[in-house]
């Protein structure tokens, strides 16, 4: 058991001539969490690949304990016990929670599944601390971060020898992320070995061992936890250091700042209550807490998403209530919301990246015709410059693009439309360092040039460095406001577990 | 390196819909080929100039249908709206009042909107699946037709302008598929050119990140709906014209082949991808074999069988091609 590491020698792979891998050696043992850093497209996803049994290596060998194996499917890498969690949730949402878990490796006797089974599926939920997820809730039902830990609990379920977390921890809280690294910490003392890939530097920190850098498909270097600066290793991913990640300070905005957004006692459903907050003209605002407090249907009621929100929103002093997103999105209003979920939300991955650029600005075409004078399309081009997206060809699908220039396309999508409040959802998640540093810039641009900016995030960092006030939800309710020296990692993670006030209510 | 280049710019150009395209007008080739191997007629011009005039009825159905499919739904009350339509269209023609007379086509179309509008309620605003809501809508006109003509032929009259745009010609060529070349030409720029047929692809692909977007999602399912029943009526208003009588199923037998000509032709039966020039061949196509069919005095049920089979494998190919692209 304890020599069954894994080893790759010099290992190859392109992909229809491009090199994702070259000749890369790496060893991974067990009992230890391994990190796996570098920017998107650094070929760390290609090694996932690899070792799950998803692609073929064109050269090189991959061994398990000193064992040559060539997997030739996912299902053999599985029988071998790696165990893979891509980025991409891959549950079935209108299966129970049980169902999905125990469909990721059905026991059966004579062709029906044990019904023993469903009882180490609580037991992997309760293990990643999901007690409040019923096995016989449907996935369709949860929240993005509870079908995360769903899709961390499957993962144990199927009793990993090598387990692969491919920004598993992306959509998760912070608290629920020291959970799953309560998890991962007793795996490890089981003797699983763990490969880890976060952008989060501070994540990594918490959990791993080892640290391997990659870049541009090779392995750069490979060294214990705390034999480099944060600094040192974000200079050895991208070569340059962390304080250019967010843009300088901006000066506090004056309170004769008109007002954009003005948000009173808005309920809805029992997700919402009483919620009252406000944004003035050039303030980055965010909006923090643990997950599914209601900061995500705030935004839904502002944008016209939900239906039968009672309370008042008003944008420049017009009521928004009732509008639906056809109508708070014309200039004379001026909303855009870049939502959660990029790839079922955000885009539409197997159109080109100029049919998805121009998926918002549709709508305000005269006459019902495409741009007749091309205005429309002189600006795209414009935004495109501006946002520096790098493309091969604006007719190739949208699913070809990197995360980050994924990104850039839905905000672009809306900047054409000269939004006055832009309204966005989680906007950096699972997105490169240098990517994320250009859109914190391009908002705070943004924001000088007197847009109003909501940004509800789950990555603290985000809301610190960048919003000049931060409204933490707990239970549907606005727990507390936190403005200049009050915005610290430490009265955020108080006010998300509301530590101070009292329940914001039952509904 | 070069190669590479060189192979991107091939496959760009060698898009899904252009092979589509491509292979289906080389089918149209090999059927009029074979079938001059049985009946030398085949390759005559009269004869192609009739399978075009055929052809047209067909085609201007399928145009509805591929507008439905483009959505990403289905709409399976086209055989009883086409035999709504012709029934409705012949009685009021045969009115004594003029006035019902003179409004028999408009009539008939205004049922085809009807329709459509039935559909788009169940669709759109009920949300049932299409499949379901439209086949019991198909059921329900049967039932009415029934009711309405006592289940004998109705009797009345064909208007003339739908004899003459059904079988007459200019310059030889017959107007129906001058119509249904005008129908294509309007068709084609609605798809490309207008804020609707932009929708309508992107509602095909993902009804959400639409909706997201600030699209009026409803409007765009109404009018497909709607444009959808409005072309069934309009077939059926050409084909009374073309067999100068109405009668119980005439439409029973233009399900399959429209949606076979649709899917044949390249759109993609879950919605969001295809073009009409697609569409077109396929109609063609279709009728070419069905006629070299019913030249081998093949049944109609075993004709059946063919289109169905059709389906089958243009599905199948479609869905390999889609894995291999990774979608």
């Amino acid at each position: 058991m304890a020599d069954r590491y894994v080893e790759l020698k010099s290992v190859s792979k392109s992909y229809g001539g491009v090199p994702a891998l070259t000749a890369v050696d790496f060893r991974c043992e067990p009992g230890r969490v391994h990190a796996i850093l570098g920017e998107n497209g650094a070929g760390k996803s290609t090694l996932m690949k690899l070792l799950a049994g998803v692609i073929q290596p064109d050269a090189g060998t991959i061994s398990i304990g000193g064992q040559t194996v060539r997997f030739s499917s996912p299902r053999e890498a599985a029988e071998q016990g790696t165990v893979c969690m891509f980025q991409e949730l891959s549950l079935m949402p209108h299966l129970s929670v049980g169902d999905n878990i125990v469909l990721a490796a059905p026991r059966t006797r004579m062709g029906m599944i044990e019904r023993s089974v469903y009882r180490e599926a609580r037991e992997a939920l309760d293990l990643v601390g999901a007690k409040s997820i019923p096995l016989g809730a449907r996935v369709s039902g949860l929240s993005l971060s509870e079908r995360q830990l769903v899709e961390i609990a499957k993962a144990v379920f199927r009793k990993p020898k090598l387990l692969i977390l491919d920004e598993a921890t992306s959509a998760l809280t912070s608290e629920l992320v020291e959970t799953v690294f309560g998890v991962l910490r007793m795996l490890k003392e089981q003797g699983v070995a763990i490969l880890f890939i976060s952008h989060r530097m501070h994540e990594v920190d918490a959990i791993a061992d080892r640290i391997s850098v990659f870049r541009n498909g090779r392995h750069i270097e490979t060294f214990d936890v705390g034999a480099r600066t944060t600094d040192e290793i974000v200079g050895l991913m991208i070569g340059r250091s962390l304080e250019e990640l967010f843009p300088p300070r901006r000066a506090p905005v004056p309170d004769t700042a008109p007002v954009v957004l003005n948000v009173s006692n808005v309920s809805w459903a029992g997700q919402l209550v009483d919620v009252s907050l406000a944004a003035r003209a050039g303030e980055i605002v965010g909006l923090g807490g643990l997950d599914a407090q209601g900061q995500q249907q705030i935004m839904h009621a502002v944008f016209g998403v939900l239906r039968g929100v009672t309370g008042r929103i008003t944008l420049n002093g017009r009521r928004l209530n009732g509008l639906r997103p056809p109508r708070v999105k014309q200039s004379d209003i001026g909303l855009a919301l870049v939502p959660e979920d990029r790839k079922t939300e955000g885009l539409i991955p197997s159109m080109s990246v100029a049919q998805n650029m121009r998926l918002a600005v549709l709508g305000r075409a005269p006459f019902g015709l495409l741009d007749l004078d091309g205005s429309s399309e002189a600006r795209l081009q414009e935004l495109i410059e501006r946002l520096a997206l790098s493309y091969g060809s604006l007719d190739d699908p949208i699913a070809t693009l990197s995360g980050g220039n994924q990104q850039k396309v839905v905000l672009a999508k809306w900047l054409v439309l000269s939004p006055k409040c832009l309204l966005l959802m989680d906007p950096t998640r699972g997105i490169d360092l240098p990517t994320k540093a250009q859109i914190y810039r391009l908002l705070t641009d943004l924001a000088a040039e007197g847009m109003a900016v909501i940004l509800q995030s789950t990555d603290y960092e985000e809301l610190i460095h960048l919003c000049d006030r931060v409204y933490v939800f707990y239970r549907g309710s606005v727990a507390k406001e936190l403005t200049g020296d009050h915005l610290s990692a430490d009265a955020l993670i108080a006010a998300s577990m509301n530590v101070h006030l009292h329940a914001g209510g039952q509904a | 390196m070069t190669d590479a280049t060189e192979r991107t710019v091939t496959s760009r150009w060698l898009n899904r819909d252009r092979v589509s395209v491509l292979l289906i007008a080389l089918g149209c080739v090999a059927l009029l080929l074979g079938g001059s191997l049985l009946y030398p007629g085949f390759l005559k011009p009269g004869y192609i100039l009739q399978q075009l005039q055929i052809a047209a009825f067909l085609g201007i159905i399928a145009t509805g249908a591929m507008l439905v499919i483009l959505l990403g739904e289905i709409d399976l009350s086209v055989p009883w709206t086409i035999t709504g339509t012709a029934i409705v269209v012949i009685s009021a023609s045969g009115s004594s009042n003029p006035l019902i007379a003179n409004l028999a086509i408009p009539l008939g179309l205004c049922l085809g909107i009807a329709v459509g509008l039935l559909n788009a309620i169940g669709v759109a605003v009920f949300r049932v699946p299409a499949m379901v809501w439209t086949l019991a809508v198909n059921a329900m006109l049967l039932g009415a037709a029934v009711f309405y003509t006592g289940n004998s032929r109705p009797n009345g009259e064909v208007p003339w302008l739908a004899t003459l745009a059904a079988t007459g010609r200019t310059f030889g060529i017959p107007n129906a598929f001058l119509v249904w070349l005008v129908v294509a030409a309007i068709t084609i720029w609605v798809l490309k050119r207008t804020v609707y047929g932009n929708y309508l692809y992107a509602l095909g692909n993902s009804r959400r990140a639409v909706f997201l977007a600030g699209a009026r999602v409803r409007l765009v399912i109404v009018a497909t709906f709607v444009l959808a029943g409005v072309f069934s009526s309009f077939g059926a208003i050409l084909l009374l014209g073309y067999t100068n009588q109405a009668y119980q199923g005439m439409g029973d037998p233009y399900l399959m082949p429209v949606i076979s000509a649709v899917v044949i032709g390249g759109t993609s039966i879950q919605g969001g991808r295809g073009n009409y020039i697609g569409t077109f061949a396929g109609a063609i196509f279709i009728t070419l074999l069905s006629s070299i069919l019913s030249v081998m005095q093949m049944p109609p049920a075993a004709r059946e069988m063919i289109f169905g089979a059709i389906i089958l494998v243009m599905l199948l190919v479609h869905g390999l091609t889609n894995k291999k692209e990774g979608i």
